[in-house]
This record gives C-alpha cells, structure tokens and sequence, in this order.
C-alpha cells in the first residue's frame, strides 16, 4: 500500500493511537497500587514531620480518628479511613469530617491543611501541643508555586517559625496572622512573610484559618481547663527551644 | 532512505563512534547546543540532575530505537506527530516508573519530568539519526547522546551544589568551621543563568582543547 496514501495515514494513525493507549492503561493500572502505597508513605511521613517525629513508627505512635463540626468523634471511622481522608480532603471537610492525627505519646494533635496559593492548590499538617493551642510544629506543601518564592514555604526556614506561636487569644480563635513587612518580635500570633511571596503566604494565612476553624469545637472541647496565653507563651518558647536543639541533633 | 541527509559533523558507520562521540566532539549540550533548558533547571542539586540525566538516556535511547524499527512504515506527512506520540509515550511510561519505585525522587522531579519530552535532544536525534538508520546504531547513538547530556548535568550539578549550598547529594560537604570562619555559600549559584555560565566554561575549555571544534 502507498505510504503516503490517505487510507494507509488513517489506518495508521488509527493502529498506533489504539496501542498506545493500551500500553499507558496497563502500565498506569498495574503500577496504581504501588503509586498509592507511596503517596499514602509520603502523608505519614509529613504528619510525622509535623509532630516532630520523624523516626518514629507510624502506626505506633499516631492514633487517627475524625471528628465533627461540634468536635465530636466521629464513631465507625477508622484509622485508615482517616488517612484515606487525606486524598480528598477538600471534599472530607465539605462532607462535615475533620480527621485528626494525634500522638499517643506526647499528645500532640496534627490536623490536616488544604489551600490555595497564588498559581495552584497548597496543604499541610499542623501540629498542636496539648493545649490545643500552641503550634509545635508545621509542614507545607505546594502544587506549583514559584521557585525561589512563593515554593519557599516549604522551607524549614519558615516553618519552624510558626513554632511556639499560638492560635488561640483567650477563647477566640485567631489563628496565626502572615505578615508582610516582618511581625513584630512579641506578637504570639504572626510570623513573617516571605518576601517576592505575598500572594502565596496570604494563601497559607487563609488556608489556616480556615481548616483550624473547622476544628474550633474539637479544640475548644478538649483544651485543658483555661490557662492564661501568658502561660501559654512561656510553654511556647520553651518548647521552641527545645525544638531548636532537637534540630541541631 | 538516502544517508546523505545526516547533519551529524562526523559522519561514520561504525556503531561506537555513535555511542562515544555524544561525550566528547559531538556533545548534545556543548556541541549541539540542544537540552540547555533542562540542564539550566534541573542542576541546582546533584541527586535530581542524575535521576534527570538518567531518565532522558533512556528515553532517548528507546524513542532512536522505536522510532528506527518503524522508520519505514512511517507515512512522512504525520511523521513529527507520530515522534511525539512515542517520545510522549515513554516519558509517562518513565513517569509511571518513577511514581512507583522511586517516589521521593519522582516528587522532587514531578515539573520536569513532564518536560523531558520537550528537550530537544530526543527529536533532535530522531531526526538526525534515527530516521536514517538500523536500530542498533540508533540505540547507540540514544545512549551516547544520553548519557553526554548526563555527563554535562553531573558536572553542573555537582559545582552548583557544591558551592551554592555546601552540599553533595544532599550531604553536608564543607564543614561547619569554613562558615565559622567567613566562608559564605555562594548563592548566584542556584539561580538558572550560573548554569548557563557554567556551560560557557566548559565550552571553552573544550574547544581551546579541540581545534576542529572551533569555528573559523
């Protein structure tokens, strides 16, 4: 058959689209199971992060449950269905589920974060301490924020200076407050931003209090009883430097 | 298929010359100045550059080698359409590869791996090379054109890591009493337009060292 004839290009075109497409649903179904097991490693991996335990083994050490809008346990969810939460979470909090990932042995709680930054999506994990109240550690994430800037959240460098910061001011939940300019140095509610990244850091401010308010009643319900946020700071920088040297190690 | 549409500066038969003139007289980077993008974006660390460098040979390698076996029952009209369905097709083939055993790398890489199919190095050489000849010099040529590439990646990757963070691999390489001392990481490094910089060194050290190389 002439090769450059019309029916032979069709036919062609035809012949080898259909075995592409075969080859790519095959290869991409064989190898989802192993794809999910990764993401589903990467997730714990990054809740352990945020608890500042690393080392430690996943499911020794973190119980996950899912509360309600009132901060009620959620009763039939399991722990697995708690972190398969994770991979709709969006769709998780719409549905009125707010998983939780607490650390049974030093009682941190990491909720989960979703977002939007200044190109596409952006998340995390934030951990609280007992309090309920003070952060004691943060991990974010982004889909596609600009090197340089906006991809710099990422970067230990501004998480760990969320550490020690509190949430809450007396029974209002203010969340933490991203500042352009610089924060000032004693506000226990505000960080910096990150310079050339406003737009991005204003999504992780949003993207904060949005998904802590979710677990406002959770918060409120299980905070031991009320101690003054000078307290509070005082824990909060003890602990921070205690996070600094267990960094340096 | 006439042989005298090659462009290639050193026309030879022989199967090695293909795979080892891609390191040295016939640089895809260097030379034929293709895949700059890539090695300017991907160089900043040294594990990302390798698992780049990596991912292109054999996508280069396998597309010279598909793109050979069917280069006679290719209709010449849809020709670069059906080069970048099959360049396409192994970059997500490779993509896949990467999300199932080796995910943190695949994380780190997940922008441009999506962007391997872009590097000109592989049509380049599909056109150049594989259009023209058996499938075993193409595969050849792939690999050597490849790991070329992958040679400039390593080395770029390996002074921007070194001396914009301090690090290699990821490991800290300059100890701590250089910093102490004054020592300062030298951030232009990191940033893509050193990489270019880097690449113009290497061209003229190269060609101060290879006459032919050099354009009259």
């Amino acid at each position: 058959m002439n090769k450059n004839s019309n029916t032979y290009i069709i036919i062609y075109t035809v012949v080898m689209v259909v075995l592409v497409a075969v080859l790519l649903s095959v290869t991409a179904l064989s190898l989802q199971p192993l794809q999910k097991e990764n993401e589903l490693g990467a997730k714990k991996t990054a809740i352990l992060e945020a608890m500042g335990a690393q080392e430690a083994d996943y499911a020794s050490v973190v119980k996950a449950y899912a509360v309600d809008a009132e901060g009620n346990t959620i009763e039939g969810v399991t722990a697995d269905d708690a972190l398969q939460m994770l991979f709709g979470l969006k769709g998780a909090f719409d549905a009125g589920t707010y998983p939780v990932f607490e650390n049974v042995e030093n009682g941190y709680v990491v909720v989960p974060l979703t977002g939007k930054g200044l190109w596409d999506d952006i998340w995390g994990y934030v951990a609280l301490d007992k309090d309920k109240n003070t952060i004691q550690g943060i991990v974010l994430d982004h889909a596609g924020e600009t090197p340089g800037l906006g991809a710099e959240i990422k970067e230990t460098k501004f998480e760990r200076t969320f550490i020690g910061k509190t949430i809450y001011e007396a029974d209002q939940l203010v969340s933490i407050a991203i500042v352009k300019g610089g924060a000032p140095k004693d506000d226990i509610h505000a960080v910096d931003a990150i310079s050339g990244a406003t737009k991005t850091v204003q999504g992780v401010q949003t993207m904060l209090k949005t998904c802590l308010s979710y677990y406002d009643a959770y918060f409120k319900s299980t905070q031991p009883v009320a101690e003054s946020s000078e307290e509070a700071v005082v824990e909060g920088e003890s602990n921070t430097e205690n996070t600094e040297n267990n960094e340096q190690e | 298929m006439s042989k005298n549409n090659e462009k290639e500066p050193l026309f030879s038969a022989k199967n090695m010359a293909s795979l080892t003139n891609p390191f040295n007289k016939n640089n895809p980077v260097l030379v034929q100045i293709l895949g700059i993008c890539s090695a300017l974006a991907v160089t900043v660390q040294l594990k990302p550059a390798v698992v780049m460098a990596l991912s292109v040979t054999v996508v280069t390698a396998f597309s010279n080698l598909v793109m050979s076996l069917m280069r006679n029952s290719i209709p010449s009209r849809i020709r670069i359409i059906v080069q970048l369905v099959v360049i396409a097709t192994l970059v997500i083939l490779v993509d896949q590869f990467l999300k199932a055993f080796v995910y943190d790398v695949s994380v780190q890489l997940s922008v441009y791996v999506g962007l391997i199919i872009t590097n000109c190095i592989i049509m380049g050489r599909v056109e150049a090379f594989a259009l023209a000849n058996k499938p075993w010099p193409s595969l050849l040529d792939g690999i050597g054109n490849g790991l070329g590439y992958g040679m400039i990646l390593v080395i770029i990757g390996f002074v921007r890591e070194l001396f914009g963070s301090g690090c290699l691999w990821g490991y800290r390489v300059i100890p701590e009493s250089f910093y102490e001392a004054g020592y300062v990481n030298n951030g232009l490094m990191l940033f893509p337009p050193m990489a270019l910089i880097l690449v113009g060194f290497i061209i003229w050290f190269q060609r101060s060292r290879n006459k032919d190389l050099q354009e009259k």
